[in-house]
């Protein structure tokens, strides 16, 4: 798979690691990687299913991994996700008709609305998929929320370019700027900042330690 | 009408013939974008090579997304799986071969 991403041309990816794996798996991950020339961020998807249970996972690890997303299961799920500061990315289940990307939560989002193209695409057969991920794109710009364009790939098949996904993101709606944004500066501003925010120097939001009192 | 060019990788486990790339493409592109979408895009398969696993295509400038939205959406051929990825577009041939010898 590493091998197909550095073909397609992406230079950053984001690993999205099971909580329970040992560091020593993930440090040997993150080197097939390394080895290919892809810098790799790892990445946590909350699959929360309530709000105490999403604000427990996020204290412990919010610190932990460059990017965490939330996969917004049900209606409040989706509102603390899109109100809280440290979720990064909510993303929604197409298949889940209960739950979609609307205008009050795109009103709430402080982080980015991924789209998950080709999982979403190729996976399933259904042509509702098409419109609610037309409809998503549509809320998203309305409210100049950030999207993330993501393959989703679980697998090397399921690789696509960068710029076939914003191929695909523009044919569904999305303006030809925010569809190239969705595959460069935008995932790769949030990973730049939760790298600097998780520096030992920094204290808080605007606040960092320039000269350490020891020596 | 001006052309854009595209080159892509197919990940195809088996050998791919231009014949199956041909049916899958047009496929992809009637399925996606319908008979006055295909006509629009006008894809055309310029030439092969098999022991790169390389194509090039092209169509009209204008509908230069819509056909590379069409490619990332083929995900099988004769029931096996298969993966088509664009890795540079040119408005000349020549500009094309450039990058692969690259």
């Amino acid at each position: 798979m590493a091998q197909t991403l550095k073909i397609a041309g992406y230079s950053t990816v984001g690993l999205t690691i099971p909580t329970g794996l040992l560091p020593e798996r993930v440090k040997s991950m993150r080197q097939t990687f390394q080895d290919q020339g892809i810098a790799t961020a790892l990445r946590i998807d909350l699959g929360s299913t309530s709000r105490t249970e999403l604000l427990r996972s996020l204290r412990r690890f919010r610190n932990i991994y460059d990017v965490v997303g939330v996969k917004c299961v049900n209606a409040r799920v989706a509102t603390v996700a899109s109100r809280d500061r440290r979720v990064d990315v909510v993303f929604f289940d197409p298949v889940m008709h209960n739950v979609r990307f609307n205008h009050s939560l795109a009103r709430l989002l402080h982080g980015a609305l991924e789209v998950n193209l080709i999982a979403s695409l190729l996976t399933l057969t259904d042509t509702g998929i098409l419109f609610r991920l037309r409809k998503a794109i549509a809320v998203a710009q309305e409210h100049n929320v950030k999207v993330v364009l993501s393959s989703g790939a679980r697998n090397a098949e399921m690789v696509r370019a960068p710029l076939q996904l914003s191929a695909i993101a523009s044919t569904l709606g999305l303006s030809e700027t925010a569809s190239v944004a969705g595959v460069s500066s935008i995932p790769l501003s949030i990973i730049t900042e939760n790298v600097k925010k998780r520096k030992p120097e920094n204290v808080e939001e605007g606040v960092k330690i320039i000269v350490s009192s020891r020596r | 009408m001006p052309r854009r060019y595209l080159l892509v990788k197919i990940l195809y486990g088996r050998a791919l013939t231009d014949q199956q790339f041909h049916d899958a493409l047009n496929a992809s592109v009637r399925t996606h974008f319908g008979d006055i979408g295909f006509a629009r895009i006008d894809p055309r398969i310029i030439k092969s090579d098999q022991t790169t696993a390389t194509s090039i295509v092209s169509c009209e400038r204008s509908a230069i997304r819509e056909l590379e939205s069409a490619l990332a959406l083929i995900t099988d051929c004769e029931g096996a799986s298969m993966a088509v990825l664009v890795l540079a577009v040119s408005g000349t041939i020549k500009g094309l071969r450039k990058r692969r010898v690259r």
